[in-house]
């Protein structure tokens, strides 16, 4: 029984599942740069290989099933600080299960997992609803008078890559960014397509024409449309939480 | 010419007591300039009241030639009046779109003028965002009672989703507190769309509510003459449901000119009138058979004048009330409960301490309590607390294994209500007696738990001065003046 360590990437997880089942059993299995070693076992750093972790991957797909390996890769996304080993425990009971796993809702492993995957999912579908963007000016001459659309958002899980497809659709003719404070990395989109990079933001362009008045005109919407008579705080925050208010326009 | 901020502040401040903000019934990729929009709907914020903001709900007007007793925007109310150019709210409701604020526009209007040149006007907005702007995301449509047939149609076939409100539950109170609002000009609407949909085959009812019958020829649409001689209101109901057969749907129609995709819906006032809220339940479920309608809203009077025929001004808005007839609607749409069984002649009002699902299960304690492990769906969705989720995942674990007592809470069961209704691999879990009147007390006190209130017993109750007369042990029998005038139940629950 060995802990394995990996860099943090799916791929370099999957790779860990493979040596779990080829090599030394895991005892657990952690990102190199949060592992406290322990006098228990021992710990096995693990180079990614790319053809060890599509194995597993596609061994997940065929034995498991298709939507079980999004789950898993939903899961991998979550910020839960146990979701390596939930997982492990997850992808050996589904190699013994089958398909059939996702509806052992009782169980243990897999209620663990559908939890987590329940809390990502959740936060997809908020953030889809409170990411706020502001319209800024495009200094590079290139692109002359186009606004860059700049959104900042602090998720518990990380969300990015869920979110860009439906945002690089919905804005297609928009060029934008929607940057994870709390990562330090953003995607970039243009015309229907995106990418995900490094991004700090340091730099901001200013504010693009009219964007004062439309954050102005928004909050006077959010004040007004709420009936006086029925003011309900605490049902306010439960649907929307007060750790996402520090980035929405209408309380800033 | 006042600013685009103050109409927007007038404008809103009118619509706010329009109930649906919802954004869901159509899924709908981009294929203009800007906009898609999402089958489950996308709230974007919560207002301080709690109710969500997905659409900029707003009027296109609130210059109104109707006097509606219960409106804020009636002709004699002493309101601010503004007005939006088509263009103008197209371009706010883009920017607001643009930068996620806003999942799509909800545009109401007073009738100014004339209902149909505020709905041509309307028309016009949605035509430019549509058209000019490539907008694809959601829009709600109020329908203006009285309109032509011809604008509707253009309206249907630009809008996502259209809505008439039938303000009142029954015709007795429409033509006390609207009179120039009648209930024909309501109804012609409503059967337009539903024969729209149902000719283009693009009918969608609401929720599960349909399950296992031909949406197409549940309840048979009534046709209203002219004068309004079908409505009956027999049974508070305001539809007769005896009318003629439905014409048959047109085959061949090309998906891209879709009328309405997310169908239609409507709201009601409840508190303003004297109704009870049998004869709410019953008219919404007419209105579901009837017209299919997607969603049949409520919306608890806030009182906004003076006028004699309408609650006191200091009337508190009967918000308890319009949580369980949304309950009540649940049940119906989703938990395949019909009016009769939610309320019936003996008891016509809701229990607003305890939701209609509880009190069904109550009054027909004869059915519980039900073996998880083998009743069919339908009957697990009868049990309180347990819901569709959970109804669906029992269905499908225990054909793996068998359901322990232990695993309900995992599968998302509401173990605190359901334990005393079920049993599970033959054993129950609830306590002593399944009488209706212990599991009544049993609930009442988890709901003082949970709202941080002691249960309250008169016979426990706590005094300052009874424990000392308990220690001395020489007053314990004389009756106590000031625990009995503490005694009393001065704190209601819920």
């Amino acid at each position: 029984m060995v802990d394995y360590l990996y860099d943090g990437t799916f791929e370099g997880f999957l790779t860990c599942v493979y040596y779990h089942y080829y090599g030394e059993k895991a005892s657990g299995i952690y990102r190199k740069e949060d592992y406290q070693a322990s006098l228990l076992s021992g710990c096995r750093s693990i180079v990614t290989e790319e053809k060890k972790a599509s194995r597993v991957y596609e061994a997940i797909e065929k034995k498991i099933s298709g939507e079980d390996l999004r789950r898993i890769y939903r899961v991998f996304l979550s910020s839960d600080e146990e979701k390596e080993n939930k997982l492990l425990r997850y992808i050996r009971l589904g190699f013994q299960e089958g398909s059939g796993i996702s509806l052992l809702h009782s169980n243990p492993i897999v209620f663990e997992v559908q939890r987590c995957e329940y809390k990502v999912n959740i936060e997809t579908h908020r953030i889809k609803g409170l990411a706020r963007f502001t319209a800024l000016r495009n200094s590079s001459p290139r692109e002359n008078g186009n606004e860059i659309l700049y959104c900042s958002i602090e998720p518990d899980h990380d969300i990015l890559e869920i979110i860009a497809n439906h945002f690089a659709d919905r804005l297609k003719n928009d060029p934008f960014i929607i940057h994870d404070k709390t990562r330090n990395k953003a995607v970039f989109a243009q015309g229907g397509s995106w990418y995900i990079s490094g991004f700090t933001d340091k730099d901001l362009p200013l504010f693009g024409e009219g964007e004062r008045e439309y954050r102005d005109l928004w909050k006077k919407y959010f004040d007004t449309i709420a009936i006086r008579e029925r003011i309900n705080p605490s049902c306010q925050k439960r649907f929307m939480p007060v750790r996402y208010w520090k980035n929405l326009t209408e309380f800033r | 010419m006042e600013s685009t901020l103050e109409k927007l502040k007038i404008l809103a401040d009118g619509a706010k007591y329009d109930v649906s903000c919802s954004s869901s019934g159509v899924g709908r990729r981009n294929t203009g300039k800007i906009g898609s929009s999402a089958a489950a709907g996308i709230c974007h914020s919560w207002s301080a009241d709690g109710r969500c903001i997905s659409l900029l709900k707003i009027l296109f007007t609130n210059k109104c030639v109707y006097d509606c007793e219960y409106c804020v925007n009636r002709r004699t109310a002493d309101v601010a009046r503004a007005s939006f150019e088509p263009k103008e709210l197209a371009r706010l409701t883009i920017e607001f779109y643009r930068r996620n604020y806003i999942e799509g526009l909800f545009l109401s209007s007073a009738v100014e003028v004339s209902p149909d040149y505020t709905a041509e006007r309307i028309m016009s907005c949605i035509r430019l965002l549509r058209n000019e702007y490539g907008f694809g995301g959601y829009i709600h449509a109020k329908i203006i009672p009285g309109v032509s047939p011809e604008i509707l149609h253009q309206i249907g076939l630009l809008a996502d989703r259209l809505s008439v409100n039938i303000e009142l539950p029954t015709k007795e109170s429409l033509n006390l507190l609207a009179p120039q609002k009648k209930p024909k000009n309501i109804f012609a609407p409503m059967k337009q769309i539903t024969q729209t949909l149902t000719e283009r085959k693009q009918l969608k009812g609401a929720g599960t509510m349909f399950k296992n019958q031909d949406i197409y020829s549940a309840g048979n649409l009534s046709y209203l003459e002219p004068e309004g001689e079908n409505i009956s209101t027999g049974d508070g109901s305001l539809v007769d449901l005896t009318g003629r057969p439905l014409a048959a749907p047109e085959k061949g129609r090309s998906r891209k000119e879709r009328f309405a995709p997310a169908g239609q819906t409507t709201q009601m006032i409840i508190g303003a009138s004297p109704e009870s809220d049998r004869q709410i339940v019953k008219t919404s479920e007419n209105l579901y058979r009837t017209f299919k309608m997607k969603r049949v809203y409520f919306s608890a009077y806030i009182p906004v004048s003076n006028s004699p025929l309408l609650p006191t001004p200091f009337t508190a808005p009967p918000l308890a009330r319009e949580h369980r007839l949304y309950q009540a609607d649940w049940l119906l749409r989703f938990y395949g409960f019909t009016a009769d069984e939610i309320l019936d002649e003996k008891t016509p009002f809701l229990d607003l301490e305890l939701d209609p699902k509880i009190s069904w299960a109550l009054r027909n304690i004869d059915k519980f309590p039900m073996e998880i492990n083998k009743v069919s769906l339908d009957e697990l969705l009868r049990i309180p607390g347990v819901g569709t989720t959970s109804a669906l995942r029992i269905v499908r674990q225990r054909r793996l294994s068998a359901i322990q007592f232990d695993d309900l809470k995992k599968i998302g069961v509401v173990v605190k209500r359901a334990r005393y209704f079920i049993t599970c691999c033959g054993k129950y879990c609830g306590g002593p007696d399944i009488a209706p009147d212990y599991i009544k007390n049993e609930m009442l006190a988890a709901e003082c738990i949970r709202n941080r209130l002691l249960p309250i017993d008169d016979n426990v109750q706590l005094s300052m001065f009874n424990p000392v007369a308990n220690q001395w042990g020489t007053v314990a029998n004389r009756p106590d003046p000031i625990r009995n005038l503490h005694g009393q139940r001065t704190v209601s629950h819920g």
